[in-house]
């Protein structure tokens, strides 16, 4: 029964690693051969690879498209967002965490509204609302409509991070004389430190891949990466600058994530405050 | 009493930044579309209270297409993602060697934002994409195949189930897992082989995490726009692009407002029946 068991594992991973190859690899192994194809040669039929490899096109497309502004629109917006969304979310956070209050759970679902809604549906009603109440500045449109639609995200993992936090220690802390900076510091920071370093990756990843709400309220004159590469995909497609693009969005976040589960599994609340 | 009221206000003024600033949002959003959809707030005309624009779109064809479109596609998409990603997910139930690494490269999709999924798509399946380029060399076709954009959006159902089937195997299979062996190992005991044994077992025990996975897939398949626009039939707009078009090309805010509208509302009642579609099937199974 066993050797059964382990034969049909093993069957099924090598089926499964073949349609990883062709559902996974391969789409993104043909995306780095379309961003590397040399500027000077084609990738076309009968040819299994590129002719020449090479790096040329990405400066080609750093100097001479809206690349380098959309990249510093994207991350200056990112990181504004995800400042703004930490200390917008910290508060309900704390309160979900920490305080038992009647209509806890409804007050919960509430905020996975921005969730429920089409993102479309919202970015062209919340840049309507910006026309009627004046607000024509596309930045700062864009950073809040991120704000709120990446709140639920926020809420929910500081949310978590702080009803890990053991009373003892905040009792401790406050026992030992320790003021409301204090008591942060040493009892809650330590144990909530895991839960902001993500919030801060996962807002930022999502901020800089968000594209309803870029594409609404800054397309045409504030391009940011996702829609810049709308243009190449959609408006005319240029199949290797599409590439280029892709890998420079893909990238970061993938590396990030990964980063951000590599940081989460080693964390111990515990372990990192003296306690086990 | 004192303490009460403290305590309440306390409670308020935290949840106020967060929650509070997310169902104002919501609120506004949505009555800004509501509103608009009535024919007030026109930023091209005049405004008033009108129902002309619901008239003119619910007796218009091509809203009717939109709308039984994208709601096709956001029930195929939702029912392929967690038809694949059940079987999986009880596949990995229990670690075994490779299963780790298999676990992570599926959820590879879900740090693909959309628009380079669709890019990856596309890539494969365009006139001198890898596919064309593989079936001419082997020598099975002469010309290229025209994939891209094709009628019958069988290109959105794929990337939407190759975007969506990890979100879905994520929630599936912390359900699955939280099965106890003792109840499979009982169920097979008395004689229920495996498929008598996801009937009865695994998916009355999964419904919940099941009904989480179709609805919010559906949300987000019913609400898609980039997807379609790159990858879907040229012919057919999803209601995202349907209302796109008219608040764009055509400069009428409350023309899309009913389009809008209308798509919440496809969103709200249409996530919500494919939730109950999949109990209803599922206690059927258990018969």
């Amino acid at each position: 029964m066993k050797i059964n068991r382990r034969r049909f594992n093993t069957g099924v991973l090598v089926a499964m690693l073949v349609v990883m190859l062709v559902w996974m690899i391969l789409p993104l192994a043909l995306a780095l051969l379309w961003a590397m194809v040399d500027p000077d040669y084609t990738w076309s039929y009968p040819d299994v690879f590129p002719q020449k490899l090479s790096f040329r096109r990405w400066p080609m497309l750093w100097e001479t498209t809206t690349l380098k502004q959309s990249m510093i629109n994207s991350y200056s917006l990112g990181a504004a967002v995800t400042v703004m969304t930490l200390l917008l979310a910290m508060p309900t956070a704390y309160a979900f965490g920490r305080i038992e209050f009647k209509g806890k759970n409804v007050a919960r679902l509430l905020t996975l509204l921005p969730m429920v809604l089409p993102g479309f549906v919202v970015a062209i009603f919340f840049s309507s609302l910006l026309i009627s109440i004046g607000v024509y500045s596309r930045f700062l449109g864009i950073m809040i409509g991120h704000c709120i639609v990446l709140l639920p995200f926020a809420i929910r993992i500081l949310s978590v991070s702080f009803s890990q936090v053991r009373q003892d220690l905040i009792d401790a802390a406050k026992d030992l004389g320790a003021g409301w900076f204090g008591v942060v510091r040493h009892a809650y920071l330590p144990t909530i430190k895991s839960g902001i370093f993500a919030t801060l990756i996962v807002v930022l990843i999502r901020s800089v891949e968000e594209f309803s709400l870029a594409f609404i309220i800054g397309s045409p004159d504030f391009t940011t990466v996702p829609t810049i590469l709308f243009q190449y995909l959609g408006y005319a497609y240029i199949r290797t600058n599409a590439a280029v693009i892709s890998l420079i969005l893909a990238g970061p976040s993938i590396i990030l994530m990964v980063l951000l589960e590599r940081r989460l599994e080693l964390a111990n609340p515990a372990a990192e405050v003296g306690k086990g | 009493m004192k303490d009460s009221v403290k305590r309440s206000i306390t409670v308020v003024a935290l949840l106020l930044p967060g929650l509070g600033l997310i169902v104002g949002f919501v609120g506004i959003v949505v009555v800004m579309a509501v509103v608009q959809s009535l024919g007030f707030l026109n930023f091209l005309g005049e405004s008033g209270f009108s129902l002309h624009f619901w008239q003119r779109q619910l007796s218009n064809s091509t809203f009717w297409k939109a709308f039984f479109y994208s709601t096709r596609m956001a029930v195929i998409g939702a029912f392929c993602s967690v038809t694949i990603a059940y079987p999986i997910a009880l596949w990995l139930r229990k670690p075994f060697p490779g299963s780790h690494f298999i676990a992570s490269m599926i959820k590879i999709p879900l740090l693909i934002p959309g628009l380079v999924a669709a890019f990856l798509y596309v890539n494969l399946i365009s006139h001198s994409g890898f596919i064309n380029h593989g079936l001419m060399a082997m020598g099975i076709i002469e010309e290229p195949l025209k994939m891209r954009n094709d009628p019958w959006g069988i290109g959105v159902i794929i990337l939407q189930t190759w975007k969506n089937m990890p979100f879905a195997l994520l929630l599936l299979a912390g359900a699955v897992r939280a099965i106890r062996d003792d109840v499979l190992d009982a169920a097979q005991d008395l004689g229920a082989n495996i498929w008598v044994r996801f009937r009865r077992v695994v998916a009355p025990l999964t419904l919940t995490s099941l009904q989480a996975a179709l609805a919010i897939i559906f949300i987000g398949a019913a609400g898609d726009f980039s997807f379609q626009v790159i990858a879907g039939p040229i012919r057919l707009n999803s209601m995202a692009q349907y209302m796109m078009r008219q608040q764009r090309e055509l400069g009428s805010w409350n023309d899309a407002a009913v389009v809008g509208v209308s798509l919440m509302v496809l969103a709200l009642i249409g996530s919500a029946v494919v939730a109950m579609i999949s109990r209803m099937i599922v206690k059927a199974g258990e018969k």
